[in-house]
């Protein structure tokens, strides 16, 4: 096999001193002969090995008695046992320009797929292979949660606003499939102002911010059917699972980045994840329309609110949370305008 | 002319005589590489030899070289069809290819990472990492879920997070020593459990005041703030204790390494840092109720937190230049010091345009941003031999498993000096 035929310049250590000695490797026959050193030894290329190729570099061939050569790569190292035999297709597509733009093409496909389709298909079958008896308890857990770190304090309300809100809730979710686990609670929230929360399993708290905000019984109603839309679509598990796995996503791209620029690998996770919260909202208010014209409610409750929380954001600093995780608030007023003309034609 | 060089067939300018992919010629020779030179390569002659020259002998024994040079000869054309392809597959396979991928980074950085003409090597295999990664993965998504879905759970978790630290660190150090090599002589941790625990717990301090914080035994708030202050203030003491401990128990060539820092040292640092952070915080607050009375600037209040960036960025870079300084230069391994000079004011340059550069390029420059920093961080690192590089012997080798060391990926611990 002359093809197989070469000779190196390489560098030997013996592995119990740091220190290297010139040497010159010469393949024939399969016998490898080294000569340098002070000796010259042959070996069958059976009984020794080669670091897998990596860029450019340097390769070192192992002997049997533990000894090392340092030398540049060349193509019949290649006729050598690897130390990780996985590696060597690896750094054959490693080496071709050609193949490394077909990759970035690939991943931008890859994660604008998994964006737009596969994470949120996935996120919502999953949700639904969660049983809601785990579903409830995370939603205690976050209820108490959010009572003890002061969240929340005890509702003002009087009993009598309380029953009658309590009787909207209980028409609007009337019939549906949610309805056995479905729970109001009232909460004065100074950190929230006026708001509503749909934690899992059920829990739907309001406070008496968004109680006197809202005045009319109508809007409260709209609030509510906004938030009933969370639960009936498992918005709370869904977010769960898209979060979790944008995170995970974009720390495996960012992975590199992240060691050597600060805040980079955050970025995307917060922006994917901001766009999949305001996809959840534009959900629920289109369910909150359907479910307030089966109750004869016009959306344009819901529009007049939203007018009403906007104008305060400007106002005042305590509005602002409701907002700032939902779609601009132009335009879910014209979509709830353009709802209620449909509501008033029926 | 150009010349061709031999390794890659890259086509170089005559005036560079160095390729991309690292390659060195001589100026008088032709096409020789940077490693095959005629002298020996190390610092002195072998024992028991023949020498091939009486002079070379003699010259090294009396002026043994006190400096062995330290390169980073990545290029990044090179590092981005690694970077491209291992991501591809990594997102190809959901994550499994993962464990390669980081083989194939850590061979670049360690081959290309050159000192005294000899490049550093990893010898960490795909497959035990794959099987460490999936353990990791277990334990983390476990830890993730108490703690953001089932908090009452959350304290146990924490106490069994204490109880495995130690063992984590441990397996860690010892996986990156073992699987990290220098001529044929792999680098060794060796630390045990208890002293661990008690280097990492502070005398069961650190758990005692989390514990305590997440169980609420104190109702009171300040009592709270007041050891999380105290806490926070004897950190840099903490930390000097670890990284010594760390760096006593590695070992190269049967020498164990030796770090003299003291806490002060430490703690002049993160104060540096912290009152720099203060003045930025306060400045910004200060412009902040100047502008905010008017109301059309309530839309650009967000222009307000890029001071605070900066700042922020800042701050971390002279912390990561100077504790990186300050333990480099008081470490010693055998015959060798290290002079580490980086400062923190390029470090942060170099922070903000990476971010800048991979923002605008949508992640296309990382590998860029990855090179150049490590070249920085190269060039401003001296290895020192004071005495012979003969003091170093090597040994046998024993396997590490890789479970720990990914363990400790995964919750983000910062083993490295």
């Amino acid at each position: 096999m002359s093809e197989a035929a070469m000779t190196v310049e390489g560098t030997y250590f013996d592995g119990y001193r740091p220190i290297g000695l010139p040497i010159q490797l010469s393949l024939l026959d399969e016998e490898m002969t080294l000569t340098g050193a002070g000796m010259v030894k042959t070996y069958h290329t059976s009984r020794l090995s080669v670091t897998p190729r990596i860029g450019c570099a340097d390769r070192f061939v192992t002997f049997p008695d533990g000894g090392q050569v340092q030398c540049a790569d060349h193509p019949s190292l290649d006729l050598l046992a690897s130390d990780s035999p996985t590696e060597g297709s690896v750094a054959w597509l490693e080496e071709r320009i050609g193949v490394a733009v077909c990759c970035v093409a690939l991943i931008a496909v890859m994660l604008l797929c998994a964006y737009f389709f596969g994470l949120p298909a996935a996120a919502g079958w999953a949700a639904t292979k969660v049983s809601i008896k785990t579903e409830q308890s995370l939603g205690k857990e976050a209820f108490a949660w959010l009572d003890n770190e002061r969240w929340f304090q005890p509702t003002e309300l009087d009993e009598k606003r309380k029953s009658r809100i309590k009787t909207v809730f209980s028409a609007l979710v009337s019939g549906l499939k949610m309805e056995p686990y479905y729970r109001l609670e009232f909460r004065h929230s100074k950190r929230m102002g006026a708001n509503a929360v749909a934690l899992p399993g059920g829990i739907i708290v309001i406070t008496d911010e968004m109680v006197s905000l809202a005045g009319p019984e109508d809007e409260i109603a709209a609030v509510l059917a906004h938030e009933i839309g969370h639960i009936e679509l498992r918005h709370a598990m869904k977010q769960v699972m898209q979060s979790s796995a944008v995170a995970v996503i974009a720390g495996v791209v960012t992975n590199d980045a992240s060691s050597f620029t600060v805040a980079v690998a955050g970025l995307p996770a917060l922006l994917a994840q901001a766009e999949y919260s305001r996809e959840h909202e534009t959900e629920a208010d289109d369910f909150a329309f359907k479910l307030l014209r089966q109750h004869h409610i016009s959306p344009a409750a819901f529009a007049s609110l939203m007018e009403r929380l906007s104008k305060d954001h400007v106002d005042e600093e305590k509005y602002t949370s409701f907002l700032s995780t939902h779609p601009v608030t132009a335009e879910r007023v014209k979509r709830a305008r353009q709802a209620s003309e449909q509501f008033r034609k029926h | 002319m150009n010349w061709l060089c031999p390794a890659c067939g890259c086509d170089n300018a005559n005036d560079s005589l160095r390729c991309t992919c690292g390659y060195v010629i001589m100026p008088n020779r032709q096409m020789i590489p940077h490693d095959a030179t005629e002298t020996i390569v190390g610092a002195e002659p072998p024992i028991g030899t023949a020498p091939m020259n009486e002079n070379d002998v003699n010259n090294s024994a009396v002026a043994a070289p006190p400096e062995l040079k330290l390169e980073f000869i990545g290029s990044a054309r090179e590092y981005f069809r690694i970077w491209a392809v291992n991501l591809c597959l990594t997102l190809l396979t959901f994550g499994i290819f993962s464990a390669w991928a980081k083989v194939r980074k850590k061979r670049y950085f360690y081959s290309r990472t050159i000192l005294d003409g000899t490049p550093f090597q990893y010898l960490g295999q795909p497959l035990p990492i794959l099987k460490g990664r999936i353990i990791g993965a277990t334990l983390f998504a476990a830890y993730y879920i108490s703690s953001h879905f089932i908090t009452s759970l959350l304290p146990y978790v924490l106490a069994l997070g204490a109880v495995l630290a130690p063992w984590v660190i441990i397996r860690s150090a010892a996986f990156k020593a073992r699987y990290s090599a220098f001529r044929n002589m792999t680098f060794r941790f060796e630390g045990d459990y208890w002293h661990t625990l008690k280097v990492v717990s502070a005398w069961g301090l650190v758990p005692a005041i989390v514990i305590g914080m997440i169980f609420k035994w104190w109702k009171i708030t300040w009592i709270e703030g007041a050891l999380f202050a105290i806490a926070s203030l004897l950190f840099p003491w903490w930390i000097s204790r670890f990284k010594s401990f760390i760096v006593g128990h590695t070992a190269f060539g049967g020498k164990n390494g030796r770090l003299s820092t003291t806490g002060g040292q430490f703690f002049n640092i993160y104060f540096c840092a912290g009152v720099f952070f203060a003045l930025i915080g306060i400045a910004t607050g200060f412009l902040l109720s100047i502008f905010l009375p008017s109301k059309n600037f309530a839309h650009f209040v967000f222009l307000f937190s890029l001071p605070a960036y900066a700042g922020y960025v800042l701050a971390y870079a002279y912390v990561q230049a100077h504790t990186g300084n300050l333990v480099w230069n008081e470490t010693t391994l055998g015959p060798l010091r290290f002079r580490s000079t980086l400062s923190g004011l390029t470090l942060a340059k170099y922070y903000l345009t990476n971010a800048m550069a991979i923002i605008v390029s949508i992640g296309l420059l990382t590998p860029w941003a990855v090179m150049r920093t490590m070249k920085y961080r190269a060039d401003n690192m001296r290895v020192l031999v004071a005495g012979e590089l003969t003091a170093f012997h090597g040994s046998d080798m024993t396997s590490v498993s890789a479970a720990g060391a990914e363990l400790g990926e995964f919750f983000d611990m910062d083993i490295s000096l």
